[in-house]
């Protein structure tokens, strides 16, 4: 009899570690690639060509940079939401693809329905001089540490009238961080190599709530309100790619 | 029974003991350096794995950069055209050519080489620290060495045969360039007035401190800032080039589109990179003169004067130098920032505080040779 209880009471141990396991076990390990595509309207972007107009006056423009700070990454389905860590990635286009991914390993999700992320950077990590993700403060996207970060940087020429003058948008300060949302109808199931795609249009910046005529404003720097403006802009810069 | 077994045994301890010896003999128990210190604000940076920082191979790089033996007549070594007093440069425009004349590019300085841009030489042609340190040896204008010839010289000296031993196993060309690299990479400039100051510890002076409120802004004639434009290619506490991708290699307007000489597109081949250099480090500025890839200016008051206006237009010429103007209004035959003297000499006095009497001086990084000679 007390031999049976012992063998019932481990038997009651064997059982609770078992399904321990194996809700542990159950707790996906899933992997996802977001990937960023660099576009003006609909055709992959060029570098140092001037093949574009500008928007809102004469002229066409040519980029030689373009880059910027996504931060804070969440990635929502199953009813459960993963915030990545450390999440700041500097997104650059100077590759053969002009594409830029993120690769995200051991997800706790079965499928994403929601992907949630920040143009440009927290304040917290904006007044910081610390190394965490891409956050580099001897970096090219340095002011300097007692203004912060440059959240978005174009750079370029626009030819006019056989005349070529520098253009350079340099947006910054924490108020033009913007959190973008975006749905993805029925779900993206996390199975082998699954990626999600988005378009970034980068004639958006120049085109949006306001038309910029490049020429008027060749750079945006320091001045606030000026800043606002594209960042409203590149608010609408980044779409889902179906 | 047991009679048999003693050979077999005796056999197996024998093998097991040559193979701890030759394994011993093979990878040398090198003492890895693990008490280096630097900022916290140069932030990250590498090592290769395959060549881990050891006190056995700082020496033998330290003693290697200081031994003629490097080149073909035995008579150039590292440190002929990279004194320590001067931050490891010459003190001359371009360096001496062993076939007359002089290289195209100045020597530049070794300081801090394990941050900034990840690419090394004026035009960005070496990948790795350890491919640099070889190609000066090999090369016919600076040591004019068969590396086949150095390796026997090396293997004749016992004093090398003992510290290759201690620090690599075999001597090897590659192993050559790892030692080399290695006492680059810790020769590491962190005590200037200025990391004093970032410490904490020290307070510049009213005209440095104006000097690094400049050197560290974009000048902005709408919100009425003036800067020195410096922090569009130099960082703002190592003061070296960028280190993501080609961030650190700039065109920073010496000669118009007609004389633009190749520089960075020579290793690209990419036409956006004509003209672009890789961005010094301005830690111990003041004592590298003369300046820029080809020493065209003498003191830092021409190089200000350069970037004040003198810029030479092309067409890779970067927009930020371009743009960068303190005065309203276009100015007709002039590109530059339009500083007032004042600020000039500010920005001169802010990096006079780069100097590091420490690293300069320090003997861990002087001669080897003195103390033996």
């Amino acid at each position: 009899m007390q031999m049976s209880r012992a063998l019932a009471g481990a038997a009651v141990v064997l059982a609770l570690l078992f399904g321990g396991w194996f809700t542990l076990r159950s707790d996906p390990d899933n992997t996802l690639t977001i990937t960023f595509q660099a576009r003006s309207g609909r055709d992959t972007l060029v570098f140092d060509e001037f093949v574009y107009a500008n928007p809102g006056g004469d002229g066409e423009y040519r980029l030689r940079d373009f880059r910027f700070y996504l931060s804070n990454v969440h990635l929502i389905g199953d009813s459960k939401t993963f915030a990545e860590p450390d999440s700041y990635h500097l997104i650059r286009f100077d590759n053969s693809d002009r594409a830029h991914s993120l690769k995200f390993a051991g997800l706790p999700l079965r499928s994403v329905e929601k992907v949630r992320f920040m143009l440009g950077l927290d304040a917290e990590a904006n007044s910081s001089i610390e190394f965490r993700g891409d956050l580099d403060p001897n970096s090219q996207m340095a002011w300097n540490w007692e203004v912060g970060y440059k959240f978005l940087v174009f750079e370029g020429g626009l030819l006019s009238d056989g005349e070529v003058v520098p253009l350079v948008y340099h947006v910054g300060f924490t108020e033009n961080s913007r959190m973008l949302e975006f749905s993805i109808p029925e779900g993206l199931v996390l199975q082998d190599d699954a990626e999600l795609r988005f378009d970034v249009d980068v004639a958006k910046l120049f085109d949006g709530q306001t038309i910029i005529d490049m020429a008027a404003t060749q750079s945006v720097k320091f001045d606030r309100e000026d800043a606002k403006m594209l960042a409203d802009n590149y608010a609408n810069m980044i779409e889902v790619a179906f | 029974m047991f009679r048999a077994l003693i050979p077999l045994a005796l056999a197996a301890a024998l093998s097991l003991a040559g193979w701890i010896g030759w394994g011993a003999l093979r990878s040398p128990n090198a003492t890895p350096i693990v008490g280096f210190s630097a900022p916290f604000v140069f932030g990250r940076f590498a090592v290769p794995t395959d060549n881990p920082l050891t006190e056995e191979a700082f020496l033998l790089g330290r003693r290697l950069f200081y031994d003629p033996i490097l080149s073909g007549a035995n008579q150039t070594a590292c440190a002929t055209c990279h004194f320590q007093r001067l931050a490891f440069t010459d003190g001359q425009a371009r360096s001496p050519s062993l076939s007359g004349g002089e290289l195209p590019f100045s020597a530049m300085s070794l300081t801090n080489l394990m941050w900034g841009q990840e690419r090394f030489f004026w035009n960005g042609r070496a990948e790795t620290l350890e491919q640099q340190a070889v190609m000066p040896i090999v090369h016919p204008d600076e040591m004019a060495q068969a590396m086949d010839e150095l390796i026997e010289e090396l293997r004749g000296s016992r004093t090398y045969r003992k510290m290759f031993r201690a620090s690599y196993g075999e001597i090897s060309a590659d192993n050559v360039g790892k030692a080399l690299a290695t006492f680059m990479r810790l020769l590491i400039s962190a005590d200037s007035k200025y990391d004093s100051y970032l410490r904490g510890d020290t307070r510049l002076t009213a005209e440095e401190e104006y000097g690094r409120k400049l050197f560290m802004a974009h000048p902005d004639t709408k919100v009425s800032l003036r800067g020195g434009n410096c922090i569009d290619c130099h960082s703002q506490f190592l003061t070296s080039g960028f280190r993501g991708e080609l961030d650190g290699f700039s065109n920073n307007g010496l000669d118009p589109e007609e004389t633009l000489p190749d520089g960075l597109m020579e290793v690209t081949g990419n036409p956006a990179h004509r003209g672009f250099f890789k961005v010094p480090t301005l830690r111990n500025i003041a004592v590298t003169a003369p300046y820029m890839h080809d020493g065209r200016f003498q003191t830092l008051e021409e190089v200000m004067q350069h970037y004040n206006n003198g810029i030479a237009v092309s067409d890779t010429l970067s927009p930020l130098i371009l743009e960068a103007d303190n005065a309203y209004g276009r100015a007709e035959d002039i590109v530059g920032l339009r500083l007032s003297e004042n600020e000039m000499d500010a920005i001169i006095a802010f990096l006079h505080t780069l100097t590091d009497e420490t690293f300069l001086t320090n003997q861990r990084f002087a001669d080897p040779f003195k103390g033996e000679r």
